[in-house]
């Protein structure tokens, strides 16, 4: 607690200045990246779209007709999961930022429901990475047990952009990931002194 | 500060005979009171190492042989999806083993390592990460099995492998158990850091 007095027209008026926590600056900058990250995650695999024709083989003694097929992110269910968990994470970043700010440590139940909130998305971001790498893996490299053939061969620009959304994602979820354990960090600092 | 009215009555000896009943009938207690957090806390990390295991062992055990023409295996190491799920869920099963003794141990004897104790909540957030794309990964694999996939021409498996669909399904429904309780764990421990209660 910090008190300085100052005289005016005569009148000593002293001024209490709290010493309350100030913004946690690691906490925003995060977040900020949070933001950043997975709108650019859900971004690129949302404008990704890949018109080829593919050659089919309908009766052996005719040539093969060329079919129009694309690659869309919505034809896969666990490209749809990732393209939604990475647009709510992206909200409740920006959300969270808001709120954080405004909060700055006063009310205690808030922050622990901020850091519970955190946890939350980390965990659903960690499975869209999951999910998608799976599906994506499958898509590279096919499966033989199962006769599920390889579609990157074809869709050569569609697998390269979910690569790298995935990736981008990746660092999203580490961004999330340390924003538990500084939370955590804090608490306990906060606590031991 | 207590002792100052003893000073001032056992000179007077007034109400000498009730005094010394009174202060002998609390003894220097051994027993503390329950400290449910610790408590809670190990049943939680119990929860998570079972449910692990019983992940792990039900999707290990998991083959069917089917009678095509040829008769087929359908076993989970023709996944590498479901390869990275045994061994995410093993590790995790590992390590909330260690933090389930380690816990055990605390609330044995109290206050011996608390320092230690304090680190677990680390391992913890980074089992659930673990956990939660491993869970996902073997998830989307299922589905796209049960389902099928029209646009990328991949049949759908689970008409035909019944059985082994139906042990991945209970797979992956006690590993996403295992992560609820793991966040259940998290939120206890940042709910007794709150508080100050010294664990």
């Amino acid at each position: 607690m910090e008190t300085e007095s100052y005289t005016n027209g005569g009148v000593a008026k002293e001024i209490g200045v709290a010493n309350t926590q100030t913004i946690r600056w690691n906490d925003f900058v995060l977040r900020f990246l949070a933001f950043v990250v997975t709108l650019v995650a859900a971004i690129v695999l949302g404008v990704g779209k890949q018109n080829e024709l593919v050659p089919v083989q309908l009766v052996p003694t005719l040539p093969p007709i060329n079919v129009p097929a694309s690659a869309k992110w919505s034809h896969m269910s666990a490209f749809v999961y990732f393209v939604i968990v990475n647009a709510i994470a992206c909200a409740y970043a920006v959300i969270s930022l808001v709120i954080s700010l405004a909060n700055r440590g006063k009310a205690k139940g808030l922050s622990i429901t901020i850091i519970l909130m955190d946890l939350i998305m980390m965990a659903l971001l960690y499975s869209s990475v999951g999910a998608s790498a799976a599906v994506g893996l499958i898509g590279y490299k096919g499966n033989t047990h199962v006769r599920w053939n390889k579609v990157c061969d074809v869709f050569g620009k569609f697998c390269r952009q979910a690569v790298a959304a995935i990736a981008i994602s990746l660092v999203g979820s580490i961004l999330f990931l340390l924003l538990v354990l500084f939370a955590m960090l804090n608490l306990h600092k906060n606590r031991c002194h | 500060m207590a002792s100052e009215p003893e000073k001032v009555v056992s000179p007077v000896e007034a109400p000498v005979a009730e005094r010394p009943p009174e202060k002998a009938a609390p003894p220097p207690s051994t027993t503390q009171p329950t400290d449910y957090f610790a408590v809670a806390d190990v049943v939680l990390r119990l929860l998570v190492f079972a449910s692990a295991l019983v992940s792990v062992v039900v999707m290990s055990t998991s083959k069917e042989t089917e009678m095509l023409p040829n008769p087929r295996l359908a076993k989970f190491t023709q996944s590498p999806a479901l390869i990275y799920f045994v061994a995410a869920l093993s590790v995790a099963g590992f390590f909330s083993l260690i933090t389930t003794l380690g816990s055990l141990y605390s609330l044995i004897k109290p206050g011996c390592c608390a320092k230690i104790i304090s680190h677990f909540i680390i391992i913890d957030v980074l089992l659930l990460g673990i956990v939660a794309s491993a869970t996902g990964a073997a998830g989307s694999v299922t589905y796209v099995g049960l389902k099928g996939n029209t646009y990328v021409g991949w049949r759908k498996v689970c008409t035909l492998y019944g059985k082994f669909c139906r042990y991945l399904g209970a797979s992956i429904g006690v590993s996403l158990f295992a992560s609820v309780m793991l966040v259940l764990l998290v939120l206890l421990s940042v709910y007794s850091l709150s508080k100050k209660i010294p664990k």
